[in-house]
């Protein structure tokens, strides 16, 4: 959204400095936003993952202790 | 999902920075006005006249060429110049028309125009070949002040340009730095208080090890913008020299960690070290840039932003970028810390 509006600004307002007159910004700004999200997913995936380690650790640390006993 | 939602919001308010920071333009400014070599003819006053090229960047001087307005001013004198040529949008040949007694070699260049407003570029001219005196004064035109009517845009700053758009990664990296720095101080405090508990230890080390990433991220975007603004990598100033240092007292503290086996006595040792660690910390990079002069910005008793630093356009990205930032240190944080926790409970298989 927050891009559709800025292009909405751009068109109505173009200003043509080498930033924009390359046309570098989009691609720059694609490239930032799909490393911001690979990061986001793999700190989901990570946080999943370490979580469901943990549960299976305590039920081996459990079942140790049984055993103990 | 609602424990989660932080997570989400700060993912989003990073997606908003990046989109701003990289997709807001740069408002107009000036970037030249240079001897053009060449004699110009201005009808009004029917005589040649040295011509100068006036360079802008971002600005509009094709949109209505007309009401381009040049003027040399030097403290209450003010000199416009005849506008012979408007180029294209960004340059234009004026001629350079002064009296034989003028009272500085060094003016001001500013412009007006209906769409860029009033623009200025300190010290833009050092005349040469004219008698020189202080008390010469001539009667001053009337200025015609146009306001801005651009949409939003970054300011165009002398020297940064384009660059300005690292203030949203450089400085959140390093106030990101300091909170995690400051979790780990907490939680060293706590470890020594409570030492039967390794929990706090842990706490301490995953926030080093996170903030460690952060500082050393703030030091990449500042050797960066460094070499485009002051032309060298890295320039002997005491900000940039404190933030080194601090870095490399965070990497003292991790290579601690290393060479102790015993657990306990890790823990309290890196503890210790942590507590001093940190006061390094606030006096090397927010106590003795009060008292020392500085390239970085702010400095000189003010470590602070000022409004020639920060404008509004750069508020609404900026502060976003901060608490996006933070979110995102804390969350790599919790990661790190749950990684550790589980590297434990491995340990005691």
């Amino acid at each position: 959204m927050t891009l559709n509006v800025l292009q909405y600004l751009l068109q109505i307002s173009p200003l043509e400095g080498f930033f924009f007159g390359s046309g570098k910004a989009m691609v720059v700004t694609g490239v930032a936003l799909i490393i911001l999200i690979g990061m986001g997913l793999w700190l989901f995936a990570m946080e999943k993952r370490i979580a469901r380690m943990n549960e299976h650790v305590d039920e081996l640390l459990n079942s140790q202790t049984l055993k103990k006993k | 999902m609602i424990q989660n939602s932080w997570k989400i919001g700060g993912l989003a308010l990073l997606a908003y920075v990046i989109s701003m920071c990289f997709l807001v333009p740069l408002g107009p400014g000036l970037l030249e006005f240079q001897d053009a070599q060449s004699a110009g003819v201005v009808a009004e006053l029917e005589r040649k006249v040295s011509v100068y090229r006036l360079v802008g960047l971002n600005t509009h001087w094709d949109e209505q060429p007309e009401s381009l307005h040049v003027y040399l001013k030097h403290k209450s004198s003010l000199v416009e110049l005849p506008v012979i040529e408007v180029n294209d949008a960004t340059h234009a040949n004026v001629g350079l028309v002064l009296p034989d007694t003028i009272p500085s070699k060094s003016w001001d260049v500013f412009t007006s125009h209906p769409s860029d407003g009033t623009l200025l570029l300190e010290n833009g001219l050092f005349t040469e070949g004219f008698v020189i005196d202080k008390e010469a004064t001539w009667p001053s035109p009337e200025v015609t002040e146009f306001t801005s009517n651009l949409a939003l845009h970054f300011p165009f700053q002398p020297r940064i340009f384009e660059t300005i758009r690292n203030l949203m990664l450089h400085v959140p990296m390093w106030f990101t730095m300091f909170l995690l720095m400051g979790i780990g101080f907490v939680a060293s405090i706590r470890q020594l208080s409570a030492s039967q508990s390794e929990l706090h230890d842990l706490r301490a080390e995953a926030s080093v090890q996170v903030g460690m990433a952060f500082g050393i991220l703030g030091l990449i975007t500042g050797s960066l913008w460094a070499r485009f603004t002051w032309g060298a990598w890295w320039v002997d100033d005491p900000q940039l020299n404190g933030a080194m240092v601090t870095v490399l007292v965070y990497a003292g503290y991790l290579i601690l960690r290393a060479t102790v086996d015993n657990k306990r006595l890790k823990a309290r040792l890196s503890a210790v070290y942590n507590l001093f660690a940190f006061v390094i910390l606030i006096i090397l990079l927010m106590v003795l840039p009060r008292f020392t002069e500085s390239l970085h910005p702010g400095k000189g008793g003010n470590p602070g932003f000022n409004s020639y630093d920060l404008d509004s356009s750069l508020r609404m990205v900026f502060y976003p970028a901060v608490i996006g930032w933070m979110l995102l240190g804390i969350w790599m944080y919790r990661v790190r810390l749950a990684a550790a926790a589980l590297n434990q409970k491995l340990q005691q298989l």
